[in-house]
């Protein structure tokens, strides 16, 4: 999928640079498409689904107030 | 506002974003002389990433060649907000290190390239907004940047240099992954020569 994000890309800077802005546009948003698609890919787990479990904290509810925070 | 008002802030505008667009070129090259000196292969995000700076170059190379429209500063921010959306994900997958995930490559001032992207990211959407904030008039935008010929070779040589950069990076993709996935274990088309 990288090498058709590439592609597009390149022929978006090379039209733009040209002076072609419509086709240069097009390949630039069908870049974009494909590089969110990618994206979306690449960070989507079987497991976790889109979410980021190793950075989730949470609230020991259950525990008694440390001193320092009894003090405060 | 005087008549040399909207030239001088036209001048200065197209100063501008050539300056940005040789900082990003800048970046560009110096994560090629990473990756082919240094031997270190970017990962998928990375070329997203750098996917995401060329955007941004496209949006300047279209005002250059277009005119100063409200479009082509769109579709660079557009691509300014992916690479902070991108970069930002892959520290915050890649902050907790963990078998199969940890900073990919070297620190460079002891910060590594997702952060940097943050950082770039940031820079960027902060110099969008001066250029709208400060250097956008109706005026100045009437001016085309032929009326300034030698920014105007500058401008056209840097975009070239973008474009040539962009080539690279395209031969350097189809190279590392093929049509497939891209992983970072080495350059596949290589590896299927042996």
């Amino acid at each position: 999928m990288m090498v058709p994000i590439f592609a597009t890309l390149l022929l978006a800077l090379a039209t733009a640079w040209m002076g072609r802005q419509t086709i240069a546009i097009a390949c630039l948003i069908a870049c974009l498409l494909l590089s969110i698609g990618l994206f979306l890919f690449e960070v989507y787990s079987p497991d976790y689904g889109f979410r980021m479990p190793w950075i989730q904290t949470q609230l020991d509810v259950g525990a008694p107030p440390s001193p320092a925070r009894s003090r405060a | 506002m005087t008549a040399a008002a909207p030239r001088t802030l036209a001048w200065i505008n197209y100063g501008y974003l050539l300056l940005m667009m040789l900082v990003i070129a800048a970046i560009l090259t110096a994560a090629m002389a990473m990756q082919y000196i240094g031997g270190e292969l970017p990962c998928p995000l990375c070329l997203l990433q750098r996917v995401a700076l060329f955007g941004v170059c496209f949006g300047i190379i279209a005002t250059f060649r277009f005119g100063d429209s409200g479009r082509n500063t769109g579709l660079g921010l557009l691509f300014a907000i992916f690479l902070l959306v991108v970069s930002v994900r892959q520290s915050l997958l890649d902050i907790y290190p963990r078998p199969g995930h940890a900073y990919i490559g070297s620190a460079v001032f002891g910060i590594h390239m997702p952060v940097w992207c943050v950082l770039i990211a940031l820079a960027l959407l902060i110099a969008y907004s001066v250029k709208l904030a400060v250097l956008d008039s109706r005026d100045a935008r009437a001016v085309p940047l032929v009326e300034f010929p030698a920014l105007a070779r500058a401008a056209r040589a840097a975009g070239a240099y973008v474009v040539m950069l962009c080539a690279i990076n395209l031969i350097s993709v189809v190279v590392q992954c093929g049509l497939d996935a891209c992983h970072t274990s080495g350059y596949r088309l290589l590896q299927s020569l042996h």
